[in-house]
């Protein structure tokens, strides 16, 4: 099980005995959260991988949440020989249809066109103004399998393992992961103990 | 022998009805319905169902072999196999980890399990304005002790919100 050697330990009596025992309280997300509660009628894209927990957390704070899980649609693809590029039809959302954007991992889960791709796809997609989180895991062990991100109380956020999700991880320093996300621009970014890094875009 | 009248406190016989015992309809995987479904008690579907299904306040499962394409109003909706459509409930949405699901969802509580094929545009009613978590008040009580914070990136700073 991946472990983060440098965070507290999940309380004992965590409600949910499935949650790994990692965990940390994300500022991207809590500044994310700020943000949705400053605007109206909000439209928030999650693109997985889709838990319950989130979309009970961000349904609470925005008028329509959008779900649509590209790491299984990417898995999916990848296991049928298809190139990963196809994979961005089932983003088919009206332009700037969107206030925040989740992506979670899934940039570092791409090869450089791919992800380009994908950050085009976003500065298309999102609101000017609007919010993109994009997170870049740290220690090895996190690496080996895509994890959910999965929110708990207090922003906090466990990794859950998706063994049946296989994407290989690419490793990328921080300044090609923001040479790799423009045209969107770094607005916060946060590296923790074990590595991980929490980087907040905005589309200006 | 003597005849007796039926009065209005006999118990008459049961008729025979397509109902099982416990209340509910299965409509099977051999089965396939075009149009719309009306009902007052829960429903399974194994089969196949295009049109529109309306059960009030009852239970409509998409069981794992179900392929359903549909405008639905139900009391809780629980999908296993697929469902292209919309639905509209009283109370909750199950979506299971064997689900593949597209359409839009407007219920009271939303479950889904890791690994359902989801592609949904969700609404969750708010009873009168449920108090979210305030943003400024985290639970810090596990992951704050000294050395466990974030670091932030000194280059990547502040470059306004």
């Amino acid at each position: 099980m991946a472990t983060f050697t440098t965070l507290a330990e999940r309380p004992k009596k965590h409600p949910d005995p499935d949650a790994t025992q990692v965990y940390y309280t994300s500022n991207v997300l809590r500044l994310f959260a700020e943000y949705l509660e400053r605007r109206q009628d909000t439209q928030v894209l999650d693109i997985g991988p889709i838990c319950g927990e989130n979309i009970a957390f961000l349904s609470r704070r925005v008028k329509r949440l959008y779900v649509c899980d590209m790491f299984l649609r990417m898995d999916r693809d990848r296991r049928k020989g298809l190139p990963p590029g196809r994979a961005w039809r089932h983003l088919d959302y009206p332009p700037q249809s969107f206030d925040g954007i989740l992506l979670w991992e899934l940039a570092d889960r791409l090869e450089e066109r791919e992800a380009r791709k994908l950050a085009e796809l976003c500065y298309t997609l999102i609101k000017p103004g609007g919010k993109v989180v994009v997170f870049v895991p740290g220690e090895q062990a996190v690496q080996e399998v895509v994890n959910a991100f999965v929110i708990g109380d207090g922003f906090r956020l466990y990794l859950r393992p998706q063994p049946h999700l296989d994407l290989p991880l690419r490793k990328r320093q921080n300044r090609n992961v923001l040479g790799m996300m423009a045209p969107l621009k770094s607005v916060k970014s946060f590296i923790y103990r074990n590595g991980l890094r929490e980087f907040l875009f905005q589309h200006d | 022998m003597l005849k007796r009248t039926r009065s209005e406190n006999d118990v008459m016989d049961p008729a025979p009805s397509p109902v099982s015992a416990t209340g509910k309809t299965i409509i099977g995987k051999q089965v396939a319905i075009e149009g719309g479904i009306q009902g007052s008690e829960d429903l399974v579907i194994e089969g196949t169902v295009r049109g529109s299904i309306e059960l009030e306040k009852f239970h409509l499962t998409v069981g794992p072999k179900g392929k359903v394409e549909a405008e639905i109003r139900a009391g809780n909706v629980t999908v296993s196999g697929q469902l292209k459509g919309n639905i509209k409930v009283l109370d909750r949405v199950d979506i299971t980890k064997d689900a593949d699901f597209n359409g839009e969802i407007k219920a009271k509580r939303i479950s889904v399990e890791d690994g359902a094929y989801v592609k949904a545009v969700i609404e969750v009613e708010r009873e009168s304005q449920k108090k979210v978590e305030p943003v400024g008040k985290a639970n810090n009580s596990f992951a704050s002790a000294p050395g466990k914070e974030s670091i932030p990136l000194v280059s990547e700073g502040d470059k306004g919100k």
